[in-house]
């Protein structure tokens, strides 16, 4: 009976994901940095004229696994990754990514109205949309003489 | 202004680039998983941002290409206050072996994670060879 050598070919595929990874490295490093070890999920954060986007890259998150807390100016993302199946160790060829739940809490930037907070889940993608609140926004103070 | 602006727009095209597109594009190799089932092997790679209109998965020859495009996340004129991770492109290639069925290679993408299946050929009868003697 012939012995299936399924997987051996693999390493050649090794062989041509160094040569791309090498070619890449120079514009890489961003990435790579922030794979070090860094907070999960990593988050970005834009300031808008009328409010502050946040986003999280989150693949493999589905709606039902996502949580979203918010409460006295502590925003707190919650979920875990989908594993629909458990796969055995000893089956993975290779394993880079990241798996399990994982929680991160953040704080809000000042004066933003917790109570229109939106957020929309789009191909892996998080966008919490953070309104600014009126007062946040350049007010005319008035001066008046004063008596005396 | 004019000759100013085509003089850009010059340098953007000698540089590889469309004109009016953004300077800075990074390319990423995104995280993959590959297990091993009953049928095949099984990839996933985590492509965040990437739709399936903007996915390119090739099987030529014996190699198989993957491109996802990410659009930018935020609207033109957003002020970037904290960053954590760029916004990139994603490209990974791989070399498949006889032992994967090319033709029969399916791919789905779920929520930024694409799973590609590559089925196992099916193997070649042992095959009796005749001797004769003359």
């Amino acid at each position: 009976m012939p012995v299936f050598r399924w997987g051996h070919y693999w390493n050649a595929l090794h062989d041509i994901e160094r040569e791309v990874d090498r070619l890449l490295q120079s514009v890489n490093l961003t990435f790579q940095t922030f794979r070090m070890g860094r907070q999960y999920p990593p988050i970005n954060l834009y300031e808008l004229e009328d409010e502050y986007l946040l986003t999280a890259e989150l693949p493999g998150v589905t709606l039902e696994n996502l949580e979203l807390t918010v409460a006295g100016g502590v925003l707190t993302l919650k979920g875990k990754r989908n594993e629909l199946e458990a796969i055995p160790e000893e089956r993975f060829r290779r394993q880079e990514r990241p798996q399990g739940a994982w929680q991160r809490s953040l704080t809000l930037p000042e004066r933003v109205n917790e109570d229109e907070l939106t957020a929309e889940f789009t191909n892996g993608v998080l966008k919490v949309h953070l309104p600014k609140a009126p007062e946040a926004r350049a007010r005319h103070i008035p001066v008046v003489e004063g008596e005396g | 202004m004019t000759n100013e602006l085509s003089k850009r727009q010059e340098a953007e095209v000698e540089a590889g680039r469309e004109p009016g597109q953004p300077l800075e594009r990074y390319v990423f190799t995104p995280p993959i998983d590959i297990f091993e089932t009953e049928d095949g092997l099984v990839l996933r790679a985590d492509l965040p941002g990437v739709s399936v209109e903007t996915l390119d998965l090739q099987v030529e020859d014996n190699k198989l290409t993957l491109f996802g495009r990410v659009k930018p996340e935020a609207p033109e004129g957003a002020r970037l206050l904290h960053q954590e991770y760029a916004v990139g492109d994603y490209f990974r290639s791989f070399i498949l072996s006889d032992d994967v069925d090319h033709e029969r290679i399916t791919a789905k993408l779920t929520n930024g994670v694409l799973e590609v299946f590559l089925p196992k050929a099916a193997k070649p009868e042992p095959r009796r060879i005749q001797v004769k003697s003359e």
